[in-house]
């Protein structure tokens, strides 16, 4: 009994100790800036916080059809407006409301682009303990910083501490292969209508008054691609958006961005590559330019970093 | 045991198999030697070694084989 | 669920531990059958029945010889000396008539799930070639998690049953959970019966002691896996599958990261699964011996998954080389040509048939048979050029037993296994061919720092690589010279222990590969 109680006991000094090790080591590691102001989050799932406050103009929240798709460098460079991509992958709608509430935190854009394709994915496929291991992402910090180490070693050298993750490509995935897509029935028209999960109801009609109360502008936008889209899902996010009174933009309808599958593609027509995603970066520039949403910044010396960043991205794309 | 000891040192001359106690576990003699050793033993002897019988335990020194074979006649 | 997934280390073990120390001794056998096929569930599903079927099939088989033996000793009191040894004969038919029989079943199940695809493959290349028009569909099945284990450790059950090397057990769960205990379910340490039917029913409350001592082994296990094995992977995977785009020597390169990452990945699980079964005390065979200090390349396989090796030493090597139509054969060549070379025919012949069934095990391609080959080759030289060597030595005055001479067997013994898994990892046959012919066309020094630059790793992976490896080295060099580093460890003052521990787990949370930008490896041994 006695050598239970002192097993015991070791076992929560051990315990505590560690916890307190680690809230330490965290510290150290931790993005300081963001942290500051926004306590604990998965900062790698938000990078738009390290963004300075009120830069950016427009945000693309959605799965990896957005961070494969639009790439905000190449908005910047043609139209100098900012654009970041919220995109995780096989993002849940209800990941997507959290984005844009995180995005509000710090941005006030004038649009929000939501990919339709969040409103189909079923929170049912995915594994049982998906949502503690998000819990415990959220809360545990360290499997998100734990790499900044690398980072603390550099600044040490530059005398340095501030490294908030500044995402040089706003979100962007750069990826350039090409595996051409060929699929008969891409969007062969029908009228039926895919249905739509009830909780993806539910977190949509939230996504809709977020923006609202923020006066905000929400597109509902799908990205083009033969292996996730087709007319049924069309058809639903059309009747659900116009229950709402709110655009939806298909770009899969008569290949709207005339994208050649056979180059455009970086794995067999599912998702764009970095020549897709060139021309969708340009149709949500023009988008933003015709509907007057965002200025030219590129003039502006409080958007200094971006050019710093498109120096970046550019020769990475080399 | 004179037999076997003669037998072994012919088939590895190196080795004092006198003393040594971890002929297999220390490498002394390797899956090759073993092989010659058993034919060579059941030629010398009128025995069958079962291949169950090849374990280290039974072959790690010269006192241990000859009780292996001292087994085996039994058997027989 | 992948062993080093943080659900099985922290949330399943503790979970099956307080379960397991909860309910009486005498159920806690059973509670570990019940986890285990739990465990396989998750993996394999609906295909649990084949795992099933083979217990129950080695379990009424072994029952059937053991009753087979009580009625030969019945009947051997019953009658005269002279009529012993037919009826001993008898017997022994028909138990090998039962043997045979299962063992050839549950063979059939293995032949089905991972080598009917690559057989039809062959037969429909054969009949194209002598033009007959008979084409089979190729049909691949997903496979039974552990199949190529489990399957293994039921035929040394049946052939050690036989051999009244362990009498057949009684009753039916014991086999089943031989067969299924989760921690060696997935990659092994292949058991023998004898080895762990001791301890794996006794049902021993899982002390604070075992507990620690567990948990210490299977942070090892993370350190290595994590630390080492997941930072290399995206530079190996790169490597491997774009090779036409690097010089030979960034392939070479590869082949060693690869060979890195394969032992750190698999003797890591292998710390993983042990420390597992620590816990419960039940003590399971090491896989790993520290195999790069091997002399040479039968040294190496007997350092490295040691328990296949043994397995296919005890159940191939020796029965065919001792089998009759081989020493029959040996026989005739011991009277011609002498001892030495008789001796060499007969291990010849048995390590091919080890060899071959050895590039099988590991999966249906001709890359492992080449494999396989590769090894058997080396192996055999090594035999048949012994003497040679040892002449030469002694011509040159080289010390065999020196510093310098190990040193150089070690290196060389390396070099060779290099080339071996560069094999064993590239794409296909043809691949690994066109891989060796660039690494010696096409060997540069310039432009290879530019090459790597872009395979995932900067310098400060290198030098966590470098300084891990090193740490590995150290308790490597410890166990080599059979001091335990974990006896060790034990002696220090309780704070010295702590901050041991505390190292340890930090240097996997920060230094550890994962999270984004990075991708761990898969169980390799998985999927053999």
């Amino acid at each position: 009994m006695k050598q239970m109680m002192r097993n015991l006991l070791k076992s929560i000094l051990f315990m505590t100790i560690l916890l307190v090790l680690m809230i330490v080591v965290t510290l150290f590691l931790m993005p300081i800036d963001s942290v500051r102001k926004y306590g604990f989050v998965n900062a790698s799932n938000y990078e738009i916080l390290s963004e300075k406050e009120n830069t950016i103009d427009a945000i693309a929240v959605g799965d990896s059809l957005i961070y494969s798709g639009i790439s905000p460098m190449e908005i910047w460079k043609e139209f100098g407006f900012t654009v970041f991509d919220c995109a995780t992958q096989g993002q849940l709608i209800r990941e997507s409301y959290r984005q844009i509430e995180m995005a509000f935190k710090n941005q006030k854009p004038k649009v929000v682009f939501l990919e339709a394709n969040v409103i189909y994915r079923d929170a049912k496929n995915k594994p049982w303990y998906y949502d503690y291991q998000q819990l415990i992402k959220r809360y545990v910090p360290f499997s998100n910083y734990h790499n900044n180490w690398k980072k603390l070693i550099s600044s040490l050298e530059h005398h340095n501490a501030n490294f908030s993750k500044v995402n040089v490509y706003k979100g962007y995935r750069y990826v350039n292969n090409t595996k051409s897509g060929k699929l008969k029935n891409y969007m062969k028209y029908t009228t039926k209508k895919a249905s739509i999960p009830e909780e993806n109801k539910i977190y949509f009609d939230k996504i809709v008054e977020l923006c609202k109360k923020n006066q905000v502008r929400l597109v509902v936008i799908s990205t083009p691609s033969m292996v996730v889209w087709n007319y049924k899902k069309h058809n639903g996010i059309v009747a659900l958006t116009e229950s709402y009174g709110i655009e939806y933009i298909d770009l899969n309808i008569d290949n709207a961005l005339n994208i050649n599958w056979k180059k455009e593609s970086r794995d067999e027509g599912d998702h764009l590559n970095y020549l897709g995603a060139k021309k969708m970066s340009h149709f949500i520039g023009t988008y933003l330019q015709e509907h007057h949403l965002a200025v030219d910044h590129r003039e502006d010396e409080a958007y200094a970093s971006w050019h710093h960043a498109y120096a970046v991205y550019e020769e990475n794309l080399e | 045991m004179e037999k076997l000891l003669e037998i072994l040192e012919e088939l590895a001359p190196d080795v004092d198999f006198k003393t040594c106690e971890d002929l297999v576990d220390g490498r002394h003699i390797d899956s090759l030697t073993i092989l010659s050793l058993i034919s060579e033993i059941e030629d010398a002897f009128d025995v069958q070694i079962p291949t169950v019988e090849i374990i280290p335990a039974n072959f790690n020194s010269a006192k241990k084989i000859w009780e292996l074979i001292e087994r085996l006649e039994e058997d027989n | 669920m992948s062993y080093f997934n943080k659900l099985y280390a922290f949330l399943f073990l503790p979970a099956v531990v307080f379960l397991y120390n909860i309910v009486p001794k005498k159920i806690r056998p059973i509670i570990l059958l019940i986890i285990s096929y739990i465990f396989f569930f998750m993996y394999s599903k609906k295909l649990v029945i084949f795992i099933i079927i083979s217990s129950l099939s080695i379990y009424w088989a072994g029952r059937g010889m053991r009753k087979l033996n009580d009625k030969r000793d019945e009947k051997l009191k019953q009658v005269e000396k002279e009529e012993k040894k037919a009826i001993k004969e008898k017997y022994r038919t028909y138990k090998k008539v039962i043997l045979i029989l299962t063992v050839l079943f549950n063979f059939s199940f293995l032949f089905f799930f991972k080598y009917l695809g690559f057989f039809t493959s062959i037969v429909n290349k054969i009949s194209s070639l002598i033009n007959v028009s008979c084409h089979f569909k190729i049909v691949e099945h997903v496979a039974p998690i552990g199949i190529s284990f489990y399957t293994l450790q039921a035929i040394s059950y049946l052939v050690d049953v036989y051999h009244d090397k362990i009498e057949a057990e009684k009753k039916m769960f014991k086999v089943m959970l031989y067969l299924t205990f989760f921690p060696t379910l997935v990659e092994g340490p292949i058991t023998r019966y004898a080895e762990v039917n001791q301890s794996i029913y006794e049902g021993k409350t899982v002390t604070y002691d075992h507990f620690c001592y567990g948990y210490q082994r299977i942070l090892w296990g993370f350190f290595k896996k994590m630390v080492i094995a997941d930072r290399l992977n995206v530079f190996v995977k790169t490597v491997f599958s774009c090779y036409m785009d690097y010089s030979g020597l960034t392939l070479c390169v590869g082949a060693v990261f690869y060979t890195i990452l394969l032992y750190m990945e698999f003797s890591g699980t292998m710390d993983v699964v042990i420390g597992s079964a620590e816990m419960f005390d039940i003590s399971l065979p090491e896989n790993f011996r520290q195999p790069f200090f091997s002399k040479n390349i039968s040294e190496f396989w007997s350092r490295w998954h040691i328990t296949l090796g043994l397995w296919f030493k005890d159940y191939i090597f020796y029965p065919v080389s001792l089998s009759k139509p081989v020493k029959k054969i040996t026989g005739v060549i011991k009277k011609i040509a002498g001892m030495r070379v008789s001796s060499l025919v007969m291990g010849g012949i048995a390590l091919a048939c080890v060899w071959f069934l050895n590039g099988l095990w590991h999966g249906a391609g001709w890359k492992y048979l080449f494999f396989g080959f590769y090894h058997f080759t080396l192996i055999l030289m090594g035999d048949i050029f012994e003497p040679a060597i040892v002449w030469l030595c002694s011509k040159f005055h080289i010390n065999r037993q020196g510093k310098s001479y190990t040193i150089f067997r070690i290196i060389k013994t390396s070099i060779l296994v290099f080339i071996g898994e560069l094999f064993f990892r590239a794409p296909g046959l043809a691949a690994g061919f066109k891989m060796v012919k660039r690494i010696l066309t096409n060997f540069h020094f310039y432009g290879f720092f530019d090459e790597i630059a872009f395979l995932g790793m900067d310098i400060t992976d290198y030098i966590i690589i470098g300084l891990a490896l090193l740490v590995v080295l150290v308790v490597s060099i410890y166990r080599e010279k059979k001091i335990s580093v974990r006896d060790k460890i034990k002696e220090k003052l309780i704070a010295l222990r702590w901050c041991i521990y505390y190292a340890l787990i930090f240097t996997i949370l920060i230094f550890g590969a994962y999270g984004t930008g990075y991708e761990p490896v898969a169980p390799i041994y998985a999927d053999f």
